[in-house]
């Protein structure tokens, strides 16, 4: 809202400088934007809140200085001489049919008017607020709006057919030619002003091209109109049509201004184009019933803001707002909001106002604030500790949409089959689809830094996907995930996940591996963990359809992890165990085993038969040799490890032990002891 | 040998090895020498020491000085090279070492900076006894819109500037941004969204728990705005709530003020400037004083009675306060970065930096 010193001045005394006096404002709710000089004048731009109507108009800010300076208002009182022989009410008929979105419409008549140029002062003043000067009674229209903030709108009478307004909504299609001699296509919801024959203007927005004021106008039809916001806003964004005066509509004018804008604007045509006023006014609704009382319980400002207040302030205050104040006791007032302040209907309300103007700058920064005490949540300990292993590992966190695109989508997820949820405007180019799992965008990310930054990047992502529910219409399952995808090898990537893993849960957790088959994955390449019979989640090889879809090259390793189940196996404090003092002894055995067999068996086996003692199982390292092994046969060589926590143990326990293990392999595993 | 040639020989072993035991940079070479030189079998000082012994009884007494004199010598020599080989003080220099070369450095993973944003705030809030809780990302409309007291006509609820999710059953086409906008009834009761704020999930908490409650919200939140240098339609909030029997707005003040000297490091003033915000009232935009100016904290107020009783509180009973900010921004003026798009592109020359 730009303000115009020198119009402000006409409403009140400003004996103070601009540049206070816009710090003040700041202060108590019109924020400051900035200060300019426009041909001699100070314009000052403030940005008003959605619930500030009344300090659309010059007239509102001019009350926010008088309280704030504790200066006297003065208002021109919109005096009208009207002409008893002639009688609005003969001279145009409104029909109002849609009133839901247009509850009051009043029409004034002026006959004679000599369209011209505005004089000198009218010029100037719309000018500094950047509005250029069409003809004086147009600018006289645009000078009210700027002075009390009620949009108004002159009709050349002759034009308006049959005599007769018929406010109502569009039909359908119905095309309109706005004074922008731009031609809109209207819907139902759209309130337009029209004469018998057609619309003439979209109320409340624009008016139409062929009823504008023009040169050869003498006679006039000035329209003073309440209107919905919503109804208007629709409007408005439907036709990306915005104005002064739509503006203002979307945040309610004072609906009991708007007689005092009528009159003053057929007072200030009078003045400068001449003509006669009809007597009477033609309106469709009725006069806007006072606010509520609202009971002020004075200990209440102690209650919410922290201070006292004299009552001799709070009074001085919200009579000066224009609001009606009267005592019920000593600590209680009776107040009544002023009609231009509809934002204020409750004692909570009353209490900002008092706030705002007696001053944020009074309530103390040192107030007591009691202590408690905030216990850290697991998933943040969770998170820590993953992201501890994640960064020792050289993996770098990524942020990457919620929202992705169609192709992405299709890739799938490990965790449900259901078709993706949908915005209904794209959250990014094409990107509509709620993701089911992070791999996706999160590989997306990984062939970005690929061909863009000529890096082979390891990533991880920690956020929710979206699951669909059975119900279609409920919110969708949110699910805490920990995605990562890395240019190393498979068993590096499940070794990460392994010590992921390690980090969170107790050494008594669990933990089950098994092979996993997805379209996600590469066939055969895919694990699937579980933590206490709980879903950890998969590790794999991401598939040449996958690749493809997010334009990965690099053969890539990807696992997406249930955050929830590693907060449910997690071990907060970590137990320590007693590191035995008796030394251990170590056997290496070399198997010959055929190529089927995988190394979970082989381990299972082992530490089913190696008994008590044995410790550790660790795989050493597979090797091939056809020659003397034969076709379909391979050589996996694998450390045992025993140790007691109570005494030495002899060779001779060890080699039973080692020798049950090789007895065991031969017959469950149909392997043989090399060498 | 008679005394003068025993003499010699006594003295030239005891340079022999002094030269050999100075020249000894090793465990190895230094046991060497003490074997050649003081073994206690067969090393040069005892096959002398029995020379000595076959002297004539005469000169046997200066033999026995001066072989004593030199075994002396060689023990001292023994014993400061041992000292230096344990030091190693003088250990030879590897062959090919270039110690000026650049250490091997390994590569490790970066925290994203607004993930490091977001733990720094939620550190500074724990100790001031805010409490972490998450809610969902996906919402109705009466906990982005109705329970906050933002009614139906607000500007907030327009489809236009939210991501309402396409009505059930309408299927996502494959070719996505040429799909036609369908109908989206933002009032209709099953009606969701992406939140649009993470007030949502006071409301949450609110609704479960009986006060009082002192809470932080964080997370990411949605609005449609097309991505230039300060905006991009993803972005993160954090959000503050304590409802009690006596919150004050002085406490408001005072809270923001320990929050923001512990973010910056030094003593700052909060300073409060009305606004409008439906769920608080009254509503302010807190500034924090920072080096001579004022800088945007972000919205804050006392959170409206409607609100209270919307999720069952009784606001004659407890009131509160609310705060809530932009993390992009907190994250991008502490690390000077210049587009909030950086922080999405997940380039890892930008991530490694942090």
């Amino acid at each position: 809202m730009l303000v115009c010193w020198e119009w402000l001045e006409q409403y009140v005394r400003l004996d103070v400088k601009p540049d206070d006096l816009a710090d003040r404002f700041a202060m108590s709710g019109l924020n400051h934007e900035s200060t300019t000089q426009v041909g001699g004048d100070v314009v000052i731009d403030l940005e008003v809140t959605s619930n500030r109507c009344d300090c659309l108009g010059h007239i509102g800010v001019a009350r926010e200085a008088s309280v704030l300076l504790g200066q006297g208002l003065c208002l021109p009182p919109a005096i009208v001489k009207e002409d008893p022989a002639l009688k609005a009410s003969d001279l145009i008929q409104v029909e109002n049919r849609f009133a839901e979105a247009c509850p009051r419409y009043t029409a004034r008549v002026l006959q004679g008017v000599k369209i011209g140029p505005s004089p000198e002062w009218l010029v100037r003043r719309l000018s500094a607020i950047g509005i250029n000067s069409v003809n004086n009674v147009v600018d006289v229209t645009n000078y009210v709006m700027m002075e009390c903030g009620q949009p108004l709108h002159a009709f050349d009478l002759d034009q308006i057919q049959g005599r007769k307004i018929i406010v109502r909504p569009a039909a359908k299609d119905e095309k309109f030619l706005a004074i922008d001699h731009h031609t809109y296509e209207l819907d139902e919801q759209t309130v337009v002003i029209a004469d018998a024959q057609r619309a003439v203007a979209l109320g409340g927005v624009m008016g139409g091209a062929e009823s504008e004021v023009s040169d050869s106008t003498t006679n006039l039809l000035i329209e003073a109109a309440s209107f919905e916001p919503l109804a208007i806003r629709r409007t408005a964004r439907r036709l990306k049509l915005h104005s002064p005066s739509s503006f203002r509509f979307e945040r309610r004018p004072d609906p009991a201004g708007l007689d005092w804008a009528s009159r003053r604007c057929c007072e200030l045509i009078l003045q400068v184009a001449g003509g006669k006023l009809a007597s009477g006014v033609v309106d469709t609704g009725a006069n806007h019933p006072q606010l509520e009382p609202i009971v002020f319980r004075l200990n209440q400002l102690l209650r919410v803001l922290g201070i006292t207040i004299p009552t001799s302030e709070v009074v001085r205050i919200l009579s000066s707002l224009g609001c009606e104040v009267s005592a019920l006791d000593a600590d209680t007032l009776r107040v009544i909001a002023p009609s231009w302040r509809r934002d204020v209907t409750r004692e909570i309300d009353l209490i900002e106002e008092v706030a705002r103007i007696y001053g944020y700058d009074q309530i103390p920064e040192d107030a007591v604030v009691p202590l408690t005490v905030a216990p850290t949540r697991p998933k943040d300990i969770v998170l820590g500790r993953v992201r501890q292993v994640l960064s020792a590992y050289g993996v770098d966190e990524a942020i990457t949409p919620s929202v992705v695109p169609a192709h992405q989508d299709a890739c799938g997820s490990p965790w449900s089959e259901r078709e993706a949820l949908s915005t209904d405007t794209p959250l990014l180019e094409g990107a509509r689809l709620l993701r089911r799992s992070l791999l996706p965008s999160l590989l997306a990310a990984r062939s970005w830094n690929q061909t863009q930054a000529g890096r082979d990047a390891s990533l991880y992502e920690v956020a929710n996907v979206y699951l669909p529910g059975d119900d279609q219409a409920a919110l969708p399952m949110e699910r805490s995930m920990l995605a990562l995808v890395t240019g190393q090898d498979l068993l590096v990537a499940k070794g990460l996940v392994e010590d992921i893993a390690a980090s969170c849960m107790s050494r008594e957790t669990a933990v089950v591996s098994a092979a996993y088959d997805h379209p996600l994955f590469q066939r055969g390449t895919a694990t699937r963990y579980d933590l206490n019979g709980q879903l950890l989640g998969f590790v794999g090889l991401i598939s040449k359809s996958t690749s493809k879809a997010v334009g990965v090259t690099a053969s890539t390793a990807v696992a997406e992890l249930s955050v929830e189940t590693l907060i449910g196996a997690l071990e907060e404090i970590r137990r320590s165990q007693r590191v035995s003092p008796y030394p251990s002894i170590t056997r290496d055995l070399n198997f010959v085993l055929d190529e089927s067999l995988r190394w979970a068996q082989l381990e299972s086996m082992c530490r089913t038969s190696g008994g008590a003692l044995l410790q550790q199982v660790e795989y050493r390292e597979t090797y091939r040799d056809e020659k003397k092994d034969g076709a379909g046969k391979k050589r996996v060589l694998l450390s045992l490890v025993f140790q007691s926590p109570d005494r030495t143990l002899t060779s001779a326990e060890v080699d039973a032990a080692v020798g049950q293990i090789i007895a065991d392999c031969q017959t469950q595993c149909g392997g043989q002891l090399l060498g | 040998m008679d005394l003068d040639q025993l003499v010699q020989t006594l003295e030239r072993l005891a340079l022999d090895a002094e030269a050999a035991l100075a020249a000894a940079h090793d465990a190895a070479a230094l046991e060497a020498a003490r074997v050649q030189f003081a073994g206690a079998r067969s090393g040069q000082l005892k096959t002398l020491q029995k020379e000595v012994g076959t002297l004539p009884a005469d000169s046997k007494r200066a033999g026995y000085v001066k072989f004593n004199e030199v075994k002396d010598r060689i023990q001292a020599a023994l014993d400061a090279a041992a000292a230096r080989v344990e030091s190693g003080a003088d250990a030879a220099i590897p062959a090919g070492l270039d110690p000026t070369l650049p250490g091997v450095r390994r590569r490790l993973g970066h925290v994203h900076p607004i993930t490091q944003t977001i733990e720094h705030l939620k550190q500074i809030m724990a100790r001031l006894g805010f409490e972490v809780v998450e809610g969902p990302e996906v919402e109705d409309t009466w906990h982005n819109f109705v329970a906050l007291n933002i009614p139906e006509d607000h500007p907030a609820r327009d489809p236009l500037d939210n991501f309402f999710l396409a009505c059930a059953g309408k299927l996502a086409d494959d070719k996505g941004a040429a799909a036609r906008t369908p109908a989206i009834d933002p009032t209709a009761p099953d009606a969701r969204l992406m939140r649009s704020q993470t007030s949502t999930v006071q409301i949450r908490v609110m609704e479960k728990s009986a006060p009082p409650v002192r809470i932080i919200s964080l997370g990411r939140v949605y609005r449609p705005d097309p991505p230039d240098q300060t905006h991009f339609p993803m972005f993160h909030q954090m959000e503050g709530l304590w409802i009690d029997r006596s919150v004050t707005m002085a406490q408001l003040k005072s809270v923001l003020r320990m929050f923001a000297t512990n973010y910056l490091g030094a003593d700052v003033s909060i300073r409060f400037r009305p606004s409008f915000f439906p769920f608080t009232e009254p509503s302010v935009e807190a500034d924090f004083s920072w080096k001579g100016k004022w800088i945007e904290f972000g919205g804050a107020g006392m959170v409206d009675p409607n609100v209270l009783r919307a999720v069952g509180y009784d606001p004659e009973e407890v009131t509160g306060f609310a705060f809530g900010l932009g993390v992009e921004r907190l994250c991008m003026g502490r690390h000077r970065i210049e587009d909030i798009r950086d922080l999405f592109r997940n380039d890892v020359r930008f991530l490694e930096q942090f």
